[in-house]
């Protein structure tokens, strides 16, 4: 195996596969990266863990196909250190070490047992679906953050995604928030699944998606494995197995008050009032006739609160909401339009709803206050 | 005034089981599990009459009722069935509290026909899923639950306070949920037999012999006075994660690895909630299936991984598992609320 290459652009997809090589987050992991220098000029690159596998591809000059597995920190922390230059790769045929040149730079690096790397599946499937990759990515981002960290409920560890004639729709929730994005797509879906996709899965296909700039999505589903396709690379992930919340039954079917506010000036009050909310301190936001105050108080650190005006009616009400939970829920409503803010009491859900239709609903359980 | 209503599905595991198998209707059936120490979970009504009753030995209840037909548990089907009951039942009303698989408070104050939506509610569970309930209504959970439970199976029974007081005035204290044999035993070392007794049993005998909260509460208790909300949040009173590995382990820094994920995850859940607790539990189970606890309090309340994290590998060494490992839990109850006055509400998914 022989090939050459710049060091920018093979650095670019190193770190993308050594983000799920070295993932510690996903118990035992392969701390390998597979790098396949193909006949037509192209040299793939791919890592896996436990539930993911990429395949990404880099331009190349190949001299002679054949493949290898190195190690993926050492790897990385070579080709970080390297001028930007064109870097050669190069394995003679029989032996276990790979030389590696960068101008005047030479190193020798010994390979771990290619047998070792498991076959990544491929996307190339008779029954995949096309999906518009903008559409597809920019609801991951709007839904992800939603989405649980605890690995001991790993059914909320998934984005909920169906996708169906003109609809897509990703359903995330952590129990704390939940968040539902439904959009429109203008070319009709053919073909139709709804699958749990863990959302370390969907952000690493945002940022590959970015690497990549492709148009469509290729998707193939099957009973317990997703492969999505982006231009020349491939990403493929387990499915959560279980079954997810039935999130229609949390969304409570009518609410008090209902007040539309603009999200710029809202978020500027709950970021700066929040920066005293500090070791999870809630937020607490009092209405009161036409205005509401925003405060915040840590003991120990401080106490912060600002007044705005707002659209309330009714008898004054104080809820207390987590700060960050609150704040992604309007960042993901999106700048520059309006929110519409529906509560009904200091201990049930509270919803924040985008005004312009765009189908995003955000259910957020707010802080008992004063227990 | 509030209208609260309590649901209570009638032998619920047993009427799971009779659904799959309608040939067994009528006849004395048992849903127990099978070990040397199983206890019976539930019996049919059928079996009931022979003396069969919930967390009876099934050892017992075989020499009791030696011709009922013995069921094992199918708990993921009856988490399912469970599932769709609650699903419906969430429809009734605004403000829901389900307790376990087979019961739930509903809120219905305001509605202006209580007995008629839980009627309806009613027909819908028999409906959809083939399962009858009964139902309490009253002016608290209380006096609804006392009431649910009065006439089972199929029951359907409306009080207010002063007609709860009178209809159960003969009945033992031990009728009242949160009366348990302890305290019952003790009312009685006091001549107190009944709950009219209770009633009438001044304040202060009852704080000279049980302290001043206990003594109050009973007599509130007995005059079926019950102010505590139905609420839909989860006001668990100790917080847990545990795993199952996927191949047992041996290797003690392995293990101590695990609990100290477990303790990560369980610490950023008690973070966000506002709460600390002072008695830390491991929970080991080991590959022949032995199940072992181990606890330990703390001076003060915490909730940091890493502190809660030490006591846990603290504990397990303690234990020195003799047996490669199943799994592994780390439990914190014994919350303060000192330090901070909120809590974060959570969905119930």
């Amino acid at each position: 195996m022989k090939f050459s290459t710049t060091r920018d652009d093979l650095f670019k997809l190193l770190q993308a596969a050594s983000r799920i090589a070295g993932s510690p987050t996903a118990g035992q992991s392969f701390p390998g990266i597979q790098i396949e220098a193909l006949a037509s000029n192209t040299v793939a690159i791919r890592a896996r863990d436990r539930e993911l596998g990429i395949q990404l591809p880099l331009s190349a000059t190949v001299d002679s196909p054949g493949s290898c597995l190195l190690p993926a920190r050492l790897l990385v922390d070579i080709v970080r250190t390297l001028p930007a230059t064109a870097v050669t790769l190069n394995l003679e045929a029989g032996s276990q070490t790979v030389h590696l040149t960068a101008g005047s730079a030479a190193f020798q690096i010994r390979t771990l047992r290619n047998e070792d790397f498991p076959v990544l599946p491929s996307g190339q499937a008779a029954n995949s679906i096309q999906l518009p990759a903008d559409a597809f990515i920019s609801t991951v981002e709007i839904v992800a953050r939603a989405a649980s960290h605890d690995e001991t409920r790993p059914v909320l560890t998934g984005i909920l995604v169906s996708a169906s004639a003109n609809e897509l729709r990703m359903v995330a929730t952590d129990s704390y928030r939940l968040s539902v994005k439904e959009t429109t797509v203008d070319a009709p879906i053919e073909g139709s699944f709804e699958a749990n996709i863990p959302a370390r899965a969907l952000q690493e296909l945002a940022r590959l998606a970015q690497l990549d700039g492709a148009n469509t999505l290729s998707v193939a589903v099957n009973e317990n494995q997703i492969v999505f396709t982006a231009g020349g690379a491939v990403l493929s992930s387990i499915l959560i197995d279980g079954q997810f919340p039935n999130y229609r039954q949390l969304l409570p079917d009518a609410f008090e008050h209902e007040l539309r506010m603009p999200v710029d000036e809202l978020i500027e009050v709950v970021r700066r009032i929040g920066v005293v909310a500090q070791k999870n301190a809630p937020l607490r936001l009092a209405f009161a006739a036409a205005e509401l105050t925003v405060s915040a108080q840590t003991p120990d650190v401080g106490e912060a609160k600002e007044t705005i005006p707002c659209p309330y009616s009714g008898e004054p009400m104080e809820v207390g909401f987590n700060v960050d939970y609150l704040r992604e829920g309007l960042e993901s409503v999106g700048l520059g339009g309006d929110v519409i803010i529906k509560l009904i009491s200091p201990l049930r859900p509270g919803l924040l709803e985008s005004a312009d239709g765009a189908g995003f609903t955000y259910l957020i359980m707010p802080v008992r206050l004063n227990v | 005034m509030r209208t609260i209503a309590h649901m209570d599905l009638d032998a619920f595991f047993v009427s799971v089981e009779l659904l799959r198998r309608p040939q067994l209707r009528g006849k004395a059936v048992v849903v127990a599990g099978s070990g040397p120490r199983a206890v019976v979970t539930t019996a049919s009504y059928e079996a009931r009459l022979f003396g069969v009753g919930s967390a009876m030995p099934a050892a017992q209840a075989r020499r009791l009722c030696p011709d009922a037909i013995f069921i094992e548990p199918d708990i993921a089907t009856y988490r399912k069935v469970s599932g769709a009951v609650m699903g419906i039942v969430a429809g009734a009303a605004e403000t829901v509290e389900v307790l376990g698989l087979d019961e739930a408070y509903l809120d219905l104050t305001g509605l202006l026909s209580p007995k008629a939506e839980m009627r309806r509610l009613i027909g819908s569970i028999a409906e959809q899923t083939g399962l009858s309930a009964s139902v309490g209504i009253g002016p608290n959970k209380l006096v609804a639950k006392v009431a649910s439970d009065a006439e089972k199976p199929r029951g359907f029974v409306v009080l207010s306070q002063v007609e709860a007081c009178q209809r159960f005035a003969m009945q033992p204290p031990r009728l009242l949920p949160g009366i348990g044999p302890k305290t019952a035993a003790a009312l009685e070392q006091m001549g107190i037999a009944t709950l009219g007794d209770l009633a009438a049993t001044p304040t202060e005998l009852l704080i000279g012999r049980f302290g001043a909260r206990t003594g109050s509460w009973l007599t509130k208790r007995a005059g079926f006075d019950d102010e505590s909300p139905v609420s839909s949040e989860r006001i668990a009173v100790s917080e847990s994660r545990e795993t199952t590995f996927a191949s047992d382990i041996s290797d003690p820094v392995e293990l101590e690895a695990a609990l100290m994920r477990l303790a990560v995850a369980l610490a950023g859940a008690l973070g966000r909630q506002g709460r600390r607790g002072a008695t830390i539990a491991i929970k080991v189970r080991l590959d022949d299936f032995s199940t072992f606890t181990r606890s330990r309090t703390i001076s003060a309340a915490i909730n940091e991984s890493d502190r809660i994290g030490a006591v846990a590998v603290d504990l397990l060494r303690e234990f020195g598992p003799t047996r490669p490992v199943r799994l592994l839990g780390v439990r914190v109850s014994g919350f303060s609320a000192a330090g901070t006055d909120w809590q974060q509400l959570a969905l119930l998914v």
